[in-house]
């Protein structure tokens, strides 16, 4: 339990400055949002003259940038793309903390095991998320209705906004995951960098390419915002791919840590 | 010359990282291009209708997919962001980590002067960024040449990668600029992160909404891009110019802050 509150107080500053990110984040992109709806209104009477088929071929159909909900699932990628740094900043970084700062031996050879340390600092992480996550939902909703024009599906909202947090409980485990893979990690945010804008690029590039496969591969593609409105669902696949994914590295990380040479001093 | 040797050394391992990723990122996408140059001949033509602000909206810009050069030009985005990713990296930690290492006060007590020490750091940081650039330029004649049929594009992606470079250097040196401005690693990482996320959200933001478009100046990413480059474009001078002076100064700030620099020892 000790273990788990300094880990929170440790983080208490990082934690408050990616949620005004956040949260200023999306004020800004909402805040857009009228003076686009009235581009978006033409182009819809342009685009209602093309068959169907072709609507469906190009991918655009799906999101109405008129509506409030089609714009802020259209920009939404750059709120998962802020959400996923944290996520995988605060998962590479905690347990590869110790190490860094010297405080390692310190930290193991108080009686308590390795999984328990494990399990109250994703604890201390999944804290961290979580209030990320309820502030951000508050600040989206109440945005959302400032500037919508007209009603919107409420619940086809909350799914787009919860993938926030299935994408950085995924950023977490991987980052936890990546971080037991290193003996000592100096710096980072090069590496949590790296990951997740190598994904974003993967997703880019499928967004050109529709490959399946390719999908499996990169977390920003199992929740496309444009499937969840229109079906007001998830994809189960991709749910189940994620759900798995999470599993294992979880499991990895604590395989790993509890056997692992931890240098010290 | 040792400092400029050891540096290298120091940043091999993550220079060969990035330079496979941008060769196999650059032969994924050109084997995907294969199979797209088939079927994409219908969709091209409906796309040529529809006017300018929608293309920008859903980034399909003014490509042509099925031409070999319209398809390179999508990954040039990708380049920009991994190298920009790369370089403002490289810049925040190459100065910030003598004090990281505790190995500040032994670089210092050589005779060297600190105006030396900055030079062969950002010699070695220069090398970096051009072997990226190279490799990427290299892997890019060579592998679009095995798949294009039509005519030879190489003198657009030698525009492209100059761009890139430019934009290399300017990240390049706000990394160096705020890590002589902050007080260690984490810090230095944390800033130059927030100003590449914040620039690059700009960027997207102006794609979206063209009544903000005089923004562009703030955003390195917008000073280049594909489209106007390419198919006989050329670069606009005040970017060359705007860009040289950002360099020119945060240089000129990294000599004048490390000479006073009080070192963390």
């Amino acid at each position: 339990m000790n273990v788990y509150l300094q880990e929170l107080k440790m983080y208490r500053k990082s934690l408050i400055t990616w949620t005004i990110a956040l949260v200023v984040l999306v004020v800004l992109i909402l805040s857009m949002f009228p003076a686009i709806a009235k581009d978006a209104q033409l182009l819809n009477k342009l685009l209602s003259a093309f068959p169907e088929g072709i609507q469906k071929a190009l991918g655009l159909t799906t999101l109405d940038l008129s509506t409030v909900l089609g714009f802020y699932s259209f920009v939404f990628i750059y709120v998962l793309l802020v959400g996923s740094i944290q996520a995988m900043n605060l998962g590479t970084s905690i347990l590869s903390a110790e190490v860094r700062e010297r405080t390692a031996d310190f930290l193991l050879v108080k009686p308590i095991n390795r999984s328990r340390i494990i399990t109250y600092k994703l604890l201390a992480a999944l804290t961290n998320i979580a209030i990320t996550n309820v502030v951000y939902i508050l600040a989206a909703k109440l945005m959302m209705d400032i500037v919508k024009k007209a009603p919107y599906d409420t619940k086809a909202f909350f799914l787009v906004t919860f993938t926030l947090l299935f994408l950085q409980l995924y950023f977490i485990a991987f980052g936890i995951a990546v971080s037991v893979f290193f003996k000592k990690i100096r710096t980072v945010l090069p590496i949590s960098l790296a990951a997740v804008f190598g994904f974003y690029i993967i997703y880019l590039l499928n967004q050109t390419l529709h490959d399946a496969k390719l999908s499996y591969v990169t977390p920003f593609a199992y929740f496309e915002p444009a499937y969840i409105v229109s079906n007001v669902q998830y994809d189960v696949t991709y749910v189940a791919v994620a759900v798995g994914f999470f599993t294992v590295f979880t499991i990895v990380s604590y395989g790993i840590y509890t056997k692992k040479d931890i240098p010290a001093i | 010359m040792n400092i400029v040797l050891r540096e290298l050394r120091a940043n091999m391992k993550a220079l060969i990282i990035w330079c496979v990723m941008q060769v196999f990122l650059i032969y994924v996408g050109m084997l995907k291009y294969a199979g797209m140059a088939e079927a994409g001949n219908s969709v091209n033509d409906l796309l040529a209708g529809l006017p300018e602000i929608f293309k920008t909206m859903f980034g399909l810009s003014t490509f042509d997919l099925t031409h070999v050069g319209g398809y390179y030009g999508v990954f040039f985005l990708y380049f920009i962001l991994l190298g920009s990713i790369h370089a403002v990296m490289l810049g925040a930690v190459i100065i910030s980590k003598e004090e990281r290492d505790k190995t500040a006060d032994f670089l210092l007590t050589k005779p060297v002067s600190r105006v030396r020490i900055i030079t062969s750091k950002l010699v070695a940081a220069l090398i970096n960024i051009v072997a990226f650039n190279l490799t990427t330029l290299i892997a890019s004649i060579i592998i679009v040449d095995m798949y294009n049929q039509g005519q030879s594009i190489t003198g657009d992606i030698i525009k492209l990668m100059i761009a890139l470079f430019i934009i290399q250097l300017i990240f390049l040196s706000v990394g160096v600029g705020t890590a002589v401005m902050t007080r260690n690693t984490k810090k230095a990482t944390s800033v130059s992160t927030a100003v590449l996320l914040i620039t690059f959200i700009l960027s997207m933001a102006i794609d979206m909404y063209s009544k903000i478009e005089n923004l562009k100046y703030l955003t390195p990413f917008k000073y280049f891009e594909a489209r106007q480059l390419m198919f006989g474009g050329q670069f606009e001078a005040v970017f060359i110019v705007l860009s040289a002076l950002i360099v020119i100064v945060l240089v000129t700030v990294t000599y004048i802050f490390y000479k006073k620099r009080d070192m963390q020892v």
